[in-house]
């Protein structure tokens, strides 16, 4: 089995550093000098799109895919998450507002959380504690009524941390996939 | 330092070099110096395209081209070209500068002189921005 699995979240949030800490692969990245460093301090941003894979047991193949944080290039959001079975969405819980952050990136991905293929990882919690994950549970509670979602915190360079965040969602997308054969076949 | 690319001069070289781009080039219906990530530095007949939107599409499709050339072992991508039915999209770097040369011409125009137009564009800004070291005045950096 293959799944393609979309990791999103702002700029500067620790996609393609996770996707670095997770791939069995050399990961194919497109950065580029990043002239926004007043917005965040990083000398390099994702521009269209970060690639892995990572085997999990013996044949189970998990594509991954990073899309850059920035609106303006939310095209890419649109070309990926076509072919994606599930969504790791990463918040740097330093940034300005990280609430409203964590919402306004899953609004585009719906059908995923329609699906409740989402986990929300929270990164950066080491430098600012607050929100917690409770916080954001309550926010996605109260945006999307009846929704319940993973919200862990991670550390986007911790592979076991990740590994964990990443399964979570695989069996999430297992699990809404067998419940659409089911109601297929019935 | 500050980036070329910020450069008053800078900007003014860019667009310079895309209006002579017009003016041998009567079937260039935009053309747009990009930073690496997508942002305008310079432009020409704004007006026929969302120039905010095809920045950040360049520079997306000039960084997969430079990946997979990377993947495939190819070297240095030159050129990226799309090739539709209403016209040409060309991209390439500016030699030896972190900036991207993005046009469309029209289909009025054959894909060679697409290419030699947007070739000849970018060696002369690359020798133009060769003169800015080092750089002079700043707009709205804050690097």
């Amino acid at each position: 089995m293959e799944h393609v699995i979309l990791f999103a979240g702002p700029m500067g949030a620790g996609k393609s550093t996770a996707i670095a800490t997770l791939s069995d692969i050399e990961v194919v990245t497109t950065e580029a000098a990043n002239t926004e460093r007043h917005v965040v301090d990083k000398a390099t941003t994702t521009v269209a799109l970060d690639y892995g894979e990572i085997t999990i047991g013996d044949e189970e193949k998990v594509r991954l895919y990073g899309v850059p944080g920035q609106s303006r290039f939310d095209f890419m959001w649109t070309i990926l998450r076509e072919r994606a079975r599930g969504l790791v969405l990463l918040v740097n819980n330093d940034d300005v507002d990280p609430i409203a952050s964590m919402l306004e990136r899953l609004a585009p991905f719906e059908d995923l959380l329609r699906r409740r293929a989402v986990v929300i990882g929270v990164t950066r919690s080491d430098v600012a504690p607050r929100p917690s994950t409770a916080d954001y549970a309550a926010a996605v509670s109260a945006a999307h009524p009846g929704v319940v979602l993973p919200i862990l915190t991670v550390d986007a360079r911790d592979l076991t941390r990740m590994r964990t965040l990443l399964l979570t969602l695989v069996s999430l997308v297992e699990a809404a996939t067998e419940l659409e054969t089911d109601e297929v076949t019935a | 330092m500050t980036s070329i690319h910020r450069s008053a001069q800078g900007v003014i070289f860019g667009t310079e070099v895309l209006a002579q781009m017009r003016a041998l080039a009567p079937s260039l219906v935009f053309a747009s110096l990009l930073t690496d990530d997508g942002f305008v530095v310079a432009q020409t007949r704004a007006d026929t395209v969302d120039s905010g939107r095809f920045g950040s599409m360049a520079s997306s499709v000039q960084a997969l081209s430079e990946a997979v050339a990377r993947e495939l072992h190819l070297g240095t991508s030159s050129y990226v070209v799309i090739a539709a039915q209403g016209g040409h999209v060309l991209q390439q770097r500016v030699p030896g500068h972190p900036v991207i040369l993005a046009a469309l011409f029209d289909d009025a125009e054959t894909l060679g002189k697409a290419l030699s137009t947007s070739r000849r564009g970018a060696e002369t800004l690359a020798a133009q921005f060769d003169t800015l070291h080092p750089v002079p005045e700043t707009i709205g950096s804050t690097e």
